[in-house]
């Protein structure tokens, strides 16, 4: 829509602006404060500017073990990274196989097999933390990758939206596919995949945030300071023994671990406004 | 090369209903054969059992002699082309058309070769590197016959290729696969809804009605002497008109009354209704003719003039239907006119009751049966 009123042009652009300060403002507060020494932020209330310190306090988390955390920084980013690589690359290829069997395959109980899937949309992680606990405590999971990633690697809503989308391909593709010697897999390696390519893309995005977010369980779970994660020792970081909280390694740390997220999006931002111009279909 | 032989096709679907009633047709080397008939006659569902897409429930479907029930489409050696082209969106023409040969675990240069040199019978060659999406229809309609003559098949199956396209381009695209298909000599079967279409692309037609094999054979053929009340109505533009009549002793008897003294070609007796069809094209103005015994008094309702020809749309009292009349493009006929109109017994086609012609000569009632 555009309408052909310059006050009102003005008027939204001022509106978006003061919105975007409005979010980055707690990013820029944490940003600052990572730059100070631990008196000034004890003396002062948040400071707006950056201080003499913040070449200091990074090299400081990057250097060797933070207080309390048993642990560098470098060994909670890696550890995190592999977390949610595991778990977005994990989903999506389980889901894609997943809808790629429910959408093309005619086999018995195909229905009941996608509202099965459907309905474990309705519970999230938390309802079922202690039976999985059991689980993974059983076989022996605890405080390793495979225990981090497996418990939360199936997802209902990857293979919903992907089904989605595969509902809409034309059955003559399929079909042509077929006539032209392709087989199951050729389908789905030649035509299915990249043609979800700008699907696979977001859904890679929002999968690797919600690994990277991931707290309660892998707190749960993790005892070993080797296998802790960067969201996890925030936290952890908050409670420190000696009573002072180390405002400025607080702030250092959430500024690193803001930036994988980051990256991630911003390299695939680029696939996926790109699917969004050029339209394959 | 390759002759294709349906033996007592049928398709049933598990919920009971029945697709394709025993169909038996041969096609012979090189033979275009266009099946033709209304939306939901079965004509498509009998591509796809060529095709393999679908199961044959009964019957025996044999290419070259070798039975194919149960192969895999892919072992069939046919091509298919689409009606909505079906291309891979996300590949170049070039990769569209290799595709199928990639598969086939065919070394890349003779891939190559074969997609240019079939680009080139096709006038694609500018073209492959393109995708799909940046080609006009008629273009895709090209890479689509690409796709399927780079495979050197034994068959062509067309499923409505043209129907997507504008009326100029479906002109021209028709000719073209005439072309293509007598120079490359590979039997197919092409699959149509559109009279014209099937009359001009055809060495042979089938006429397909609900699941069942109407008529088959020339196109004149069956223009001529149609087997049947459907066949009759379905080919021609605009469609036969028919009378309904009931036999008489001097002749026959139309719905209002008025008393033709025509002789029918095949003895009736006294009383039996039957359906007189007659082609717009035969019906002519009685002034022409004075010796005719058989005069249609009508009303002009409607002109289309199409510039050769100038359809009248005409009353003849007693009948619901329009008496459909092509009139020579200069006639100055103008709504509301009344004319009188005759036409020649030997153009005209009696039907029975049942909707089976009754005035077949002897050749051509050979000719219809004899699909096989």
């Amino acid at each position: 829509m555009h309408y052909r009123r310059p006050g009102l042009d003005r008027l939204s652009h001022a509106l978006l602006v003061l919105c975007c300060l409005l979010f980055l403002l707690p990013v820029w507060l944490a940003f600052t404060a990572s730059t100070h020494t631990p008196g000034e932020l004890y003396s002062q209330t948040a400071p707006l500017w950056f201080g003499e310190a913040g070449w200091d306090n990074y090299r400081h988390l990057l250097d060797g073990s933070v207080g309390g955390l048993g642990t560098d920084v470098l060994t909670l980013l890696i550890n995190s990274t592999l977390m949610a690589l595991g778990i977005a690359i994990g989903k999506i290829a389980i889901s894609v196989l997943a809808a790629y069997a429910i959408v093309f395959f005619a086999f018995p109980c195909r229905r009941l097999c996608f509202w099965l899937i459907f309905i474990t949309l309705m519970l999230p992680v938390e309802v079922r933390i202690l039976p999985t606990f059991e689980v993974v405590a059983d076989l022996g999971l605890l405080d390793s990758y495979a225990g981090l990633i497996l418990p939360l690697i199936a997802s209902a809503t990857a293979t919903f939206l992907l089904r989605q989308f595969y509902l809409t391909i034309p059955p003559e593709l399929v079909e042509a596919a077929r006539i032209d010697g392709a087989g199951p897999w050729r389908f789905l390696r030649d035509i299915l995949l990249p043609l979800s390519k700008t699907n696979l893309a977001a859904l890679f995005v929002i999968m690797f945030l919600y690994g990277w977010n991931q707290y309660l369980w892998p707190l749960l779970i993790t005892n070993d300071a080797d296998y802790l994660t960067i969201v996890v020792s925030l936290k952890r970081l908050l409670t420190s023994a000696d009573g002072l909280v180390p405002w400025q390694d607080v702030t250092a740390t959430a500024v690193l671990a803001m930036l994988p997220p980051i990256a991630v999006i911003l390299l695939m931002q680029r696939y996926f406004v790109k699917g969004l111009v050029d339209s394959e279909k | 090369m390759a002759t294709l032989r349906l033996n007592g096709i049928r398709k049933r679907y598990p919920n009971g209903i029945t697709a394709l009633h025993d169909i038996d047709l041969d096609v012979v080397d090189g033979e275009l054969i266009v099946v033709v008939g209304p939306s939901g006659c079965g004509k498509s569902t009998l591509l796809r059992t060529l095709a393999g897409l679908e199961a044959i429930s009964d019957g025996e479907l044999t290419i070259n002699g070798r039975r194919v029930n149960e192969l895999e489409p892919a072992e069939r050696d046919i091509a298919m082309v689409f009606q909505n082209y079906a291309l891979y969106p996300h590949m170049s023409v070039a990769g569209n058309m290799g595709y199928a040969l990639k598969n086939r675990g065919m070394p890349k240069d003779e891939i190559r070769r074969r997609v240019a040199a079939t680009a080139e019978l096709l006038g694609l060659s500018e073209l492959l590197e393109r995708r799909p999406r940046q080609l006009s229809g008629g273009q895709r309609q090209r890479v689509a016959m690409g796709r399927a003559i780079v495979r050197e098949p034994q068959v062509f199956l067309f499923d409505e290729p043209l129907s997507n396209l504008d009326a100029k381009l479906r002109v021209q695209m028709r000719l073209e696969i005439r072309r293509l298909q007598k120079r490359l000599g590979v039997t197919s079967v092409y699959v149509t809804h559109d009279q014209v279409e099937a009359m001009t692309l055809a060495d042979r037609l089938v006429v397909m009605n609900a699941g069942r094999v109407e008529q088959c054979g020339t196109p004149m053929a069956l223009y001529e002497q149609p087997a049947t009340l459907f066949v009759a109505s379905f080919l021609g533009s605009p469609a036969m008109n028919f009378l309904p009549v009931t036999v008489h002793r001097d002749g026959v008897v139309l719905p209002n009354g008025t008393q033709l003294a025509l002789a029918l070609p095949v003895a009736m007796p006294e009383g039996r209704v039957t359906n007189l069809g007659v082609r717009p094209e035969h019906l002519v103005e009685a002034a022409s003719r004075p010796d005719t015994a058989a005069v249609l008094d009508v009303t002009v309702e409607m002109l289309e003039p199409l510039g050769a020809d100038m359809l009248a749309y005409t009353r003849l009292s007693g009948l619901e239907e329009w008496l459909v009349v092509r009139l020579d493009g200069a006639h100055a006929a103008h709504e509301g006119q009344r004319l009188s109109l005759t036409f020649s017994l030997a153009d005209c086609h009696v039907f029975d009751a049942d909707g089976r012609r009754v005035s077949m000569t002897e050749g051509a009632a050979a000719k219809a049966q004899a699909c096989q």
